[in-house]
């Protein structure tokens, strides 16, 4: 599952969408919108097609450099409130060790490469009454 | 790179995202040059055009028909160029 979406990231979703019975281990890594200050929600923006594309390439090549038999990537792109999930990445494998590798490499790269960007929204103005 | 004198510009599509759209204050910019332009070249004529958007070239990232590429690509009549500042998506 390779998904770019508006809505929130249905978490269970993500993990079913890797889950196969010759599978050991399961990884899910979920990047939250934390609450620094004065932050209430980010604003996410992708270049969709590109991100869709480079998304298919980071699960290929976490496929063949760390065996992992399943991985799916969700990102949230609009406004995501603190607390929500902007990102989701689950990893199958046959033992833990590839499925917490994979799962690492693939975020970092997730944050090198995909054309996605945040903004903090601008400021609700006061209303004074 | 100079164009036979007798063929026709070609025209493709600029699209800008996050900080660079504000700086430039459109998403989506066409573009015409000559055959046979290189990406580098024809960044070098946009920024011409943008100097506000010319200080950010040296961490800017360039994509052509959604895929990274080199400024001596050369270019294609309805390609899709992208300048794509540094990435920020996933968690902090």
């Amino acid at each position: 599952m390779i998904e770019i979406t508006r809505r929130r990231i249905d978490v269970g979703a993500v993990v079913a969408s890797v889950r196969r019975e010759d599978a050991g281990a399961i990884v899910l890594f979920l990047g939250s919108v934390r609450a620094d200050s004065g932050v209430a929600a980010l604003d996410y923006e992708a270049y969709g097609p590109m991100a869709q594309k480079v998304f298919a390439e980071l699960v290929d090549r976490a496929r063949s450099k760390f065996h992992v038999l399943d991985m799916s990537i969700v990102h949230r792109v609009g406004r995501v409130p603190v607390g929500g999930d902007s990102v989701a990445i689950a990893c199958s494998a046959a033992h833990r060790r590839e499925a917490f590798d994979a799962c690492a490499w693939t975020m970092d790269e997730v944050k090198r490469v995909v054309p996605i960007w945040k903004s903090e929204p601008p400021h609700p103005k006061r209303r004074s009454r | 790179m100079a164009a036979p004198a007798s063929a026709a510009p070609m025209r493709f599509r600029v699209k800008l995202f996050a900080t660079y759209r504000e700086l430039v204050g459109a998403k989506d910019v066409v573009w015409t040059a000559d055959p046979g332009t290189t990406l580098g070249e024809f960044l070098d004529a946009f920024l011409g055009h943008h100097p506000r958007l010319a200080t950010h070239r040296g961490t800017m990232m360039l994509a052509v028909n959604q895929t990274f590429a080199d400024p001596s690509q050369v270019l294609h009549e309805d390609d899709e160029v992208a300048l794509l500042p540094p990435v920020s998506g996933g968690a902090r």
